[in-house]
């Protein structure tokens, strides 16, 4: 590290002062121009600078159903605001208004801060009339703004999917380092309405406008004004019809989640949780009670369909029946034990649901009556190991990869899971065949096994908008055995002794299996799940009902419906026969 | 201790002092925004300043050698998240990098890096390979990866002020004044052809540049064949900037330059921001409004006014005295940071000390000139004053290590 250069010849430090006293000089004296000889030229422009700039609000993007009727718009209002003003003039103004009006709850405070006060937000055409009419000729301050509000013009409809949208929070201002957001305004807080908030929310525009001294706006400047970018539309899969169909027929006083898939392509076609709430009292300036009502309640935001975590009970037999089937524990034919109402394995009793027994069964016929003992005695021929591979092969123990805040993952327990929890034993697989024990599931993961088994194969990812992602072949689980456990699943609905025979309908094949699933409460989770019609798939159902009891008569009904509103949709039924139908169910001859 | 009592005390008092008024400047500036995100930026511009004065203080007490043999180590990182920004940027522009909770601006830390490892390979070589065309092009090559970099990123401002320390460096490392004549001319060339500054005169001055030039070249090196070579290169340098500026360069640049010639041309459009601040400093007076009391701040006229633009919001509310004190502050500044390089005991030290000033001086000028209508809008900061939590870690980087170089100038 010597220094390349001898002492003496290095450049002094005045050879480097010279050129940065240059530079400053030439500041300097621009400076002195501005500031000293012609400021005030420069004070004069700045008393006559009136040209602000306006935020416009880009129009949120509307978000339709698969057949294009609007589940979210945009709706405008108007707000009686006062543009940038002293505590005096506003106080005296807030009180002009509140007498003219006979209203005195306010929605804005005087704040310095802010260039706008936002007095009264929504208000009627009434006091729209008086401000324009009496009040601004004595308190030109007194502004009607126009804003805009999301509007779900079907309430409560698809509530929890859609989301709802509310005012941004400082935390997030704060990290909004593109200044997209100004204070008041609205951003997507759960749901669809959090997840596309980037493409619905648009750009907002600016506008250039000549304002006086007291801050109201004169000349505009069109050629200059920047103009909002509305959002992009959001075109979902959801099928509004048949969302309606499953919310009426879920029975109301029980909390229960449905979803229902195309088990084609994973597009969802309705997605319920219930209770529900409607999302417009979040952008209401009139419904706070509601709005505290439904956020202190924690039972009533939770997506059920999504984040709830249930155990099976007898729908997930299938997962136990195709184990079976692909490692040769059983085929079509065999039959074990007869069923006598309970097994005793060690010393330990498991029971059947039938307490007199079933006989002799083979697998579609266990499937069909959802005998216990039948599952018991494969369970004795497989390995945990098995039941897990083939539990995980049909997406459990995983979220769906729906695009969708927060997706529950369930619970697919293995040997290990036992282990580090009190120990292993076999009684643990026992349950784990009936769909009961630690196994935990999530409406949509059901949804998407009942689609895998009626596609012939193939797990979907469920989407709501857009493309569907790519499905992939399940390996390890050949067509035939599907075939078997479809039909079996055919015969719980049309058998006279299956379990799903609520669920039947006129004019369309079914293919379901109820589930009854004991759970640390006084009644049992009603479960089915479904897929129709049975020869051509077109529709994959899950349906859960806490506390409901029997699966076949409390969520048999349901199924039903919600098929028959989209075969209908589909042409697949006349809206007649279907009214007909509903004759016979009425006349109690179904 | 010893090295506490060598600490250059004014400097670092000098250094706090802008950092204050800027923060002061910062809450002024964002007083009436409508966003509490902007709002807060003093707040956050404080914790910044407390941290990096800590980083700053450290630095100081870094043994001796250490920073020598980790040069290009650290220009080799910045080089890393420098490509990082590239492919995992965030923000409209892709400039930051989300690190868990703090997003970095790579570009501002790695004006040092580059600063630090110039330092190092001029330091290596003697004055003749430092005046051979090897010595030359490595030195070139350090500074044009960066600058490649971050052009992509796109942020030309920046890209450009990493040239400012590479002349100053390498006439401080012994590089003969006419060779450094001679790689100037191309860009003196690009210059004397940009019709924007000529108007109709741009062929006269070009040919005089060249005429001029040539003739210098060649009564200093008498070998016809580099004349030659030279003046093809200075002719096709201005011919191509004329090309490159009809043809390459993006909407948004030429407006700029051409409104900094002419504001009045477009005062709603791109003239906008150089009206704005001018109007706001002009009506600063000799004394100011009052803090918070600056109208074209207040009332959002001014663009970016707690950023770019900080100084305006300075000389609107503080008027001419304090824009005095303020430029005051930053010419003393890079004074001690000169006075350090002068009296550096080794080569590395003192081609540091002088990088770091000649990019302080760099950044004042422009920032300052751009407020002022004197140089064009490039979205530089301005060093200490300029909310931005990267640039003001980086400039007290920058402070710490001459306060470093200059506590260890008595060793040998």
């Amino acid at each position: 590290m010597q220094h390349p250069l001898p002492q003496d010849e290095r450049p002094s430090l005045k050879l480097l002062l010279a050129p940065v006293i240059l530079l400053f000089a030439i500041l300097l004296l621009r400076l002195f121009y501005l500031q000293v000889v012609t400021s005030a030229d420069y004070a004069r422009e700045s008393e006559e600078n009136r040209i602000a700039q306006r935020r416009v609000k880009a129009p949120r993007g509307l978000i339709y159903d698969r057949d294009g009727r609007i589940l979210a718009r945009t709706r405008p209002f108007y707000t009686v605001a006062l543009e940038r003003t002293t505590r005096k003039d506003f106080e005296a103004a807030t009180a002009a208004f509140t007498r003219a009006i006979g209203d005195v709850e306010l929605d804005g405070e005087y704040s310095r801060k802010y260039r706008t006060i936002r007095l009264k937000r929504d208000v009627d055409f009434r006091t729209v009339s008086i401000v324009e009419e009496r009040l601004k000729a004595d308190w030109p301050l007194l502004d009607i703004e126009i804003e805009t509000q999301r509007h779900y013009p079907y309430g409560t409809a698809a509530a929890h999917l859609l989301g709802y949208i509310g005012i941004i929070r400082d935390q997030d201002l704060q990290g909004n380092n593109e200044n997209a957001y100004v204070l008041g305004d609205f951003i997507g807080k759960t749901g669809l309405e959090k997840v596309y908030e980037n493409s619905l929310r648009g750009r907002d525009g600016m506008m250039y406008v000549e304002i006086d001294a007291t801050g109201r706006t004169g000349r505009e400047f069109p050629e200059r004004d920047r103009l909002p970018v509305p959002g992009t539309p959001l075109h979902l899969t959801l099928d509004l019809e048949v969302q309606l169909a499953a919310e009426r027929a879920l029975p109301d006083g029980f909390a229960s989640a449905l979803v229902a898939l195309d088990p084609r392509t994973g597009a969802v076609l309705a997605l319920v949780s219930k209770p529900t709430f409607d999302p417009n009292i979040f952008v209401s300036f009139q419904a706070q009670k509601d709005r505290q009502r439904v956020l202190q309640s924690e039972t009533v935001l939770l997506n059920r369909a999504l984040q709830g975590h249930y155990p099976p009970g007898s729908t997930f037999k299938m997962v136990s029946a195709i184990a079976a089937l692909e490692t040769g524990v059983t085929d079509t034919l065999s039959l074990f034990e007869p069923c006598y109402g309970a097994l005793r394995v060690g010393r330990s009793t498991f029971r059947c649901h039938k307490r007199t027994g079933h006989g002799s069964l083979t697998l579609p016929g266990a499937i069909a009556v959802s005998c216990n003992v039948y599952f018991y005695h494969l369970a004795r021929l497989m390995s945990i190991e098995t039941w897990h591979k083939y539990g995980a092969k049909l997406g459990f123990g995983q979220p769906t990869g729906i695009t969708y805040p927060g997706e529950a993952a369930g619970l697919l327990p293995s040997r290990q899971y036992y282990k580090e929890r009190g120990g292993w034993s076999f009684g643990h697989l026992i349950n784990l065949s009936i769909g009961q024990g630690s196994l935990l599931v999530t409406p949509m993961q059901m949804a998407r096994y009942v689609a895998a088994i009626a596609n012939g194969g193939y797990l979907v990812t469920p989407y709501v908008s857009g493309d569907p992602p790519r499905r992939q072949r399940i390996d390890g689980i050949s067509s035939r055995t599907l075939s078997i456990v479809r039909k079996a699943m055919r015969r719980v609905v049309a058998s006279d002794t299956g379990t799903g025979r609520r669920a039947r309908l006129e004019g369309v094949s079914i293919a379901a299996k109820t589930g009854t699933a004991q759970v640390p409460r006084p009644d049992d989770d009603a479960w089915m799940v479904a897929f129709a019609p049975y020869e051509k798939p077109a529709i994959a159902i899950a349906a859960v009902v806490e506390g409901g009891g029997s699966g076949g008569a409390r969520v048999g009904p349901v199924v039903r419906e919600v098929v028959k509103a989209f075969c209908i949709q589909e042409g697949i039924i006349a809206p007649e026969a279907a009214e007909a139908d509903t004759l016979l169910i009425n006349q109690g001859m179904l | 201790m010893r090295l506490l009592r060598r600490l250059d005390v004014p400097l670092l008092i000098a250094t706090l002092a802008t950092v204050l008024i800027g923060i002061i400047a910062i809450y002024s500036a964002t007083y009436h925004n409508d966003s509490i995100a902007v709002q807060n930026a003093w707040i956050k511009q404080g914790q910044f300043a407390f941290l990096a004065f800590a980083v700053a203080i450290a630095i100081v007490y870094i043994p001796e050698k250490v920073i020598y043999s980790v040069a290009y180590l650290l220009y080799l990182v910045s080089l890393v998240s420098l490509v990082a920004v590239l492919m995992w940027g965030t923000g409209d522009a892709t400039r930051w990098l989300r690190l868990g909770p703090v997003i970095l601006q790579p570009s501002e830390l790695a004006k040092i890096a580059t600063i630090i490892a110039l330092a190092r390979y001029l330091s290596d070589r003697n004055t003749e390979r430092i005046n051979s065309i090897e010595g030359f092009l490595g030195a070139l090559f350090l500074v044009l990866v960066p600058i490649a970099l971050i052009v992509r990123q796109p942020d030309l401002g920046t890209a450009i002020s990493f040239g400012a320390p590479f002349f100053p460096m390498l006439y401080w490392a012994g590089m003969r004044k006419f060779l450094i004549f001679l790689v100037i001319s191309p860009l003196i060339s690009v210059l004397c052809s940009l019709n924007l500054l000529w108007q109709w005169g741009t062929p006269y001055v070009f040919a005089i540049f060249i005429i001029g030039s040539t003739f210098l070249i060649h009564r200093f090196m008498r070998r016809l064949w580099l004349t030659i070579s030279m003046a093809v290169v200075n002719i096709s340098a201005g011919l191509l900037t004329v090309y490159f500026f009809e043809n390459f360069l993006r909407p948004y640049q030429k407006a700029r330059i051409m409104t900094f010639f002419d504001p009045a041309s477009d005062p709603l459009g791109d003239g906008w921001n150089i009206i704005q601040s001018k109007i706001a400093i002009g009506s600063g007076g000799l004394t100011g409004k009052g803090l918070l009391e600056g109208t074209q701040t207040k009332h959002q006229f001014l663009p970016a006014a707690h950023t770019d633009f900080i100084f305006s919001v300075i000389a609107e509310e503080g008027g001419f005295v304090m824009a005095l004190i303020v430029l005051g502050l930053f010419f003393f500044l890079i004074y001690r940071a000169l006075h350090i390089a002068s009296m550096a005991n080794n080569a590395f030290y003192g081609l540091t000390a002088l990088g770091l000033a000649a990019m302080l001086t760099f950044h004042v000028f422009i920032n300052v000139g751009m407020t002022i209508g004197v140089m064009p809008i490039t979205g530089l900061p301005l060093p200490f004053l300029s909310s931005g939590g990267s640039s003001l870690l980086s400039n007290l980087l920058a402070i710490g290590l001459l306060l470093h170089i200059g506590t260890y100038r008595h060793e040998f």
